[in-house]
């Protein structure tokens, strides 16, 4: 769990004409088809600034070219650096998977990126394709507003960078250690402390629970009184500039 | 990153000149400190005179039971108690008492100190400002 957070927060400048996939950059995939000093031909997309981009993860997106154009489905995956987004079940191509020497492997469909300028975003209530802009409500909150109908369009609760997910935290660690110990744990890190709370975590109820009690001693001199330690010499007066 | 490049990057020889000189390297008569602070004074005789006071002593009270650890859970959702200022702190241990003895006709504008003034910080251990102690 903090392995994994100080590993994010590490990140690494990538080299400048680095290839961008669908895998995150330290990831064995990425590691193999990236490898340092590797020199490939540039891809040119449309820069977007961060600030204007307007598609998470979550969101509906309505498909606008491709095989599988005017059908709506879910964002899984964004990668700014290409303009590309994944959306579920659309766009598919089909490939076999976990080929081993006897066995031909799994036949699955696994779904192509596709370009923002094939994507549009879909009006909540509509449900129909609409242009988004950013805007600023009354509050000063910035929101994505449809230019059609003026309805805002939500950000959808965004996963956290070290994939943990607090719903599916489980509760006091139980002791038990081993990997691939924990069942169901699919997704983020193969340590299975990533989904309990370790021996050196404070419970929820203990977090929350109000027992400050304000009085006009400092810590330190509290402390003194709790423990009876009398200090009757007092530090010579000196002076700083 | 072409051929020539990369030969010359070879060719640049000699010891790193850019980091720091830590005690970490050099040969063994190398005897160097990292900043530690001296806890004494050196005498005329070059023996070293430790002063205990300067020793740091961790103070650390009894800690059984006590249900809170170095790190938070994921579960927990954020606090809702904002933080207390100094007028938080006055109206609720030091306004009561002075309304009290207001409403009794004891109150003397004189005689604070029961109250918890504190006129100067000199003579006291911890003192606030300038802040003495460190926290």
């Amino acid at each position: 769990m903090r392995l994994s957070a100080l590993l994010s927060a590490a990140r690494p400048r990538l080299p400048p004409g680095y290839r961008h996939g669908m895998w995150p950059p330290d990831s064995m995939a990425a590691r193999l088809r990236n490898p340092p000093g590797q020199r490939r031909r540039k891809v040119f997309v449309e820069p977007i600034a961060k600030d204007d981009w307007k598609v998470f993860k979550g969101d509906t997106v309505q498909v606008l070219a491709g095989k599988d154009a005017g059908k709506q489905g879910l964002v899984t995956q964004v990668v700014q650096a290409r303009n590309w987004v994944v959306v579920e079940g659309l766009n598919t191509h089909y490939r076999y998977v976990n080929r081993a020497a006897k066995y031909s492997g799994t036949y699955i469909a696994s779904e192509a990126p596709l370009l923002l300028s094939h994507i549009c975003l879909v009006d909540p209530e509509d449900r129909k394709p609409t242009e988004v802009e950013w805007r600023y409500t009354e509050e000063g909150e910035r929101v994505r507003v449809s230019l059609r109908s003026g309805r805002i369009l939500p950000v959808p609760p965004q996963p956290r960078q070290d994939g943990i997910v607090p719903e599916q935290w489980t509760g006091e660690w139980d002791g038990r250690g081993g990997w691939g110990d924990v069942a169901g744990d699919t997704g983020t890190h193969r340590c299975p402390l990533t989904r309990t709370d370790g021996p050196k975590d404070t419970s929820e109820e203990d977090v929350l629970a109000k027992t400050y009690r304000p009085s006009l001693k400092t810590f330190e001199e509290e402390i003194m009184d709790a423990m009876g330690i009398v200090e009757t010499r007092r530090a010579k007066k000196s002076y700083w500039y | 990153m072409g051929l020539l490049t990369q030969l010359v990057r070879g060719l640049v020889r000699g010891a790193d000149r850019v980091s720091p000189f830590t005690s970490k390297r050099g040969p063994r008569s190398h005897n160097k400190g990292r900043g530690a602070k001296k806890l004494g004074v050196l005498t005329r005789n070059k023996k070293f005179l430790l002063v205990k006071e300067m020793v740091p002593e961790f103070v650390v009270p009894d800690l059984t039971g006590f249900k809170l650890r170095p790190y938070v859970s994921y579960r927990a959702s954020e606090g809702s108690e904002p933080p207390m200022t100094a007028k938080q702190l006055f109206d609720e241990l030091v306004a009561p008492r002075i309304e009290k003895d207001v409403k009794d006709g004891t109150f003397d504008p004189n005689n604070l100190e029961k109250y918890g003034f504190e006129p100067t910080q000199e003579g006291k251990l911890f003192q606030l400002f300038p802040k003495n102690y460190v926290r």
